[in-house]
């Protein structure tokens, strides 16, 4: 064979042909490698986000860019259409339905008012329109302290970041109303970076150190029942930490059961109110959802609180976490029926069954405590001494916690029915006791008749009963709502428009 | 062979731009290997199935499974009879899936082909041997072994590991390790610096 140079120098044409052939090879090679370099490219890009925003950023719509289908299946908590047989996400005035709780709360907020609470998307507005956060003229009047915001809105962990814990715990609950207008959402229980669950909320974090726990130790199945607790749990405030700051704290050093909490409040000496009857230190039992559910047999089988309020859900072939968070009743089939062969039908009579069996018991404890307060007051008037009544009080004090106890964590007559039956009970049997002591004081002064059970078959004839100025109340709010709200809105709208977020 | 030689040795003057022209050309050639990450496609991870994005959702949805913790890719989609099968088989269904992916022929939801589908069974046979053989059972059950063995496996076990559908939009937010961008960070760094100076 000849050198190819010889070839070429003889033929012309083969040197274009190599020419050529090399042309056409290294162009090839060129193009494959622009498109290898395009489809990684693409892996790059095609899962950018729509929008970076701060770990703080409030507004649920801004996150809701980068994931449409978690956002829209959250903002169906503003659907009040489902009613179940006792709860659900229709607004209930409970106080018409049961004029016992007026009694109950004499001299306390919640005899004003109390509702049935609609979906997360209504936490900011049903919160304003509340008489107990009463009507504030600026942002120094009113009677509730800034703390009642905690559990309401995103804007508190960006506030508390903000500002520190201390000084947006400090103030009234008007100081704050500019600032926060956001309903519970996405920053409350996500990172923004890694959408991970994570804990928004100190009191909850501290409360697991005083119990010797590390939050961060918690698994992905805890921390989707741990982002509920920092809401649904028993709480207090605590005013001695920082001058002129309510701090929230939960009452767990000692246990998350009913006996333990009550200990840690006996201890401390701790009263949310005085009642207006019966002089008893009262406590109110806020929303222990989170420690009744742990009491129950599905949290002992580890089912989370997602896993029935917030099923999966498949949705154009993918599946996701459905954030309406709702009443499983009202989607049975992606709840109980994930692990449960039966009925819907049956599957829901089961629950009311539990819940029939504790209301009636429930309905009784209720009764006996009004007239334990009006028995207590009778006693009152006929002159007993402190130290006559102090044990009878503290007996009405720690009936009421356990009927609250078990009242105010909504579904726990499900969640866990045998603990609330149990609680109840021990409520009925601390009350009996009183009233038999307070029988004993009658005696001693002379008084052999019945305490007269009081008129109070609607919600009206009870704030009445217990002297309630419900026309004054009533006008406040009106003037509040028309005079300060929309000066909130405003400030809140001006502020939110200096935010970065890249688009 | 040293004639061969002769004939491709350029003369003397064209020495030069010859050494040229094949630096370029193998430079290009190791690009392309540097960017088609060519090296990871000789071990078992299951990483190096997501270089190519369009396989998100098969690791996605293994990754969320029980399999996760005791099978590879590799151990059920390549075959294990004896170690050359395995890499022809497994060079063999690559070369398929970079040419289908470079020239962008994949579909939005993508099957399993029947040779693949042989090789899976087969993989799930290897593993799983001591469910398909209980005595027991074959004595008790009628047709048992016919029952549990005419069949593949996916046929009632339709969920396992991928769940049933998977289309290249069906896990948008699944956390997969993507090939990054193939710039280096130094590079990166570098030209936001230039950048900034410029501004």
């Amino acid at each position: 064979m000849k050198p190819i140079q010889e070839s070429v120098g003889k033929k012309p044409m083969l040197g274009w042909l190599i020419f050529l052939v090399t042309l056409v090879v290294v162009f090839l090679l060129g193009l494959l490698a622009s498109s290898i370099m395009e489809r990684r490219a693409e892996s790059v890009y095609a899962y950018t986000p729509q929008v970076e925003h701060g770990q703080w950023e409030p507004r649920n719509e801004v996150w809701g860019e980068n994931f449409p289908r978690e956002f829209e299946s959250y903002y169906n908590t503003a659907d009040t259409t489902f009613r179940s047989k006792y709860n659900g996400g229709a607004m209930i005035d409970m106080l018409e339905v049961d004029p016992r709780l007026v009694v109950l709360w004499a001299g306390y907020g919640f005899a004003k008012d109390y509702n049935q609470g609609r979906g997360h998307y209504y936490a900011v507005e049903d919160l304003r329109n509340t008489l107990r956060t009463g009507g504030p003229v600026d942002d120094k009047t009113g009677p509730m302290p800034s703390t009642c915001w905690t559990c309401k809105s995103p804007d508190v962990p960006r506030l508390m970041n903000e500002i520190g814990v201390a000084e947006y715990y400090a103030g009234k609950w008007s100081s704050k109303g500019h600032e926060v207008v956001n309903p519970i959402g996405c920053a409350d229980c996500h990172d923004s970076e890694t959408m991970n669950l994570r804990i928004s909320r100190p009191y909850l974090i501290e409360a697991f150190e005083r119990m010797g726990k590390d939050i961060n130790d918690a698994t992905h199945q805890e921390m989707r029942s741990l982002v509920c607790a920092q809401c649904h749990v028993e709480y207090y405030f605590n005013k001695n930490r920082v001058k002129g700051s309510a701090f929230v704290q939960l009452p767990w050093d000692k246990g998350m059961g009913v006996e333990e909490m009550e200990e840690y409040y006996d201890e401390m000496e701790f009263k949310d109110w005085t009642h207006a009857l019966s002089k008893a230190p009262m406590l109110k039992a806020q929303h222990p959802g989170y420690e009744v559910y742990l009491k129950g047999i599905h949290a002992d089988r580890g089912v989370s609180c997602a896993d029935c309020h917030m099923p999966y859900k498949s949705e154009g072939g993918q599946k996701f976490t459905d954030h309406h968070i709702q009443s499983p009743l009202n989607n049975v089939a992606n709840s109980c029926q994930v692990c449960h062969r039966e009925e819907t039908d049956k599957l829901i009579q089961n629950v009311y069954t539990r819940q029939d069996q504790i209301i009636h018991n429930r309905d009784k404890l209720e009764e006996l405590l009004v007239r334990a307060h009006v028995e207590a007051k009778k006693a009152w008037d006929l002159g007993a001494t402190e130290e006559e009544m102090k044990p009878i009080l503290m007996g009405i004090r720690h009936a009421q916690w356990r009927w609250d106890y078990a009242a105010a964590s909504h579904g726990g007559s499900f969640h866990a029915p045998t603990e609330t039956g149990r609680i109840i009970t021990t409520g009925v049997e601390r009350v009996q006791e009183a009233r038999i002591a307070l029988v004993r004081v009658f005696h001693k002064y002379g008084f052999t008749g019945e305490v007269p059970y009081p008129d109070i078959t609607t919600k009206a004839k009870a704030q009445e009963f217990i002297g309630l100025p419900m026309d004054k109340l009533n006008k406040e709010k009106e003037t509040f709502k028309k005079n300060l709200v929309p000066e909130w809105d405003k400030k809140a709208k001006e502020r939110e428009a200096t935010y970065q977020v890249k688009m | 062979m040293v004639r061969l030689l002769k004939f491709l040795t350029p003369p003397p003057k064209w020495k030069l731009p010859v050494y040229v022209l094949l630096g370029i050309f193998f430079g290009l050639g190791c690009y392309v290997l540097y960017l088609s990450k060519a090296a990871s496609y000789l071990s078992d991870s299951p990483e190096t199935c997501v270089n190519c994005h369009v396989m998100a959702p098969q690791y996605a949805t293994w990754n969320h499974s029980s399999h996760r913790e005791v099978a590879t890719c590799n151990d059920c989609h390549v075959p294990h009879n004896n170690v050359f099968n395995k890499y022809f088989f497994k060079a063999k269904d690559g070369l398929r899936h970079a040419s289908m992916f470079a020239l962008r022929m994949e579909s939005e939801v993508i099957f399993i082909l029947d040779e693949g589908k042989e090789v899976v069974h087969n993989n799930c046979v290897r593993c799983h041997s001591q469910q398909l053989t209980d005595p027991k059972l074959a004595a008790k059950v009628p047709n048992h072994a016919h029952n549990t063995q005419d069949r593949v496996c996916w046929e009632c076990h339709r969920e396992v590991p991928h769940g049933r559908v998977n289309s290249l939009s069906s896990v948008p937010n699944a956390r997969v390790p993507l090939p990054e961008s193939p710039v280096p960070d130094w590079l990166k760094e570098y030209m936001k610096e230039t950048e900034l100076e410029n501004e």
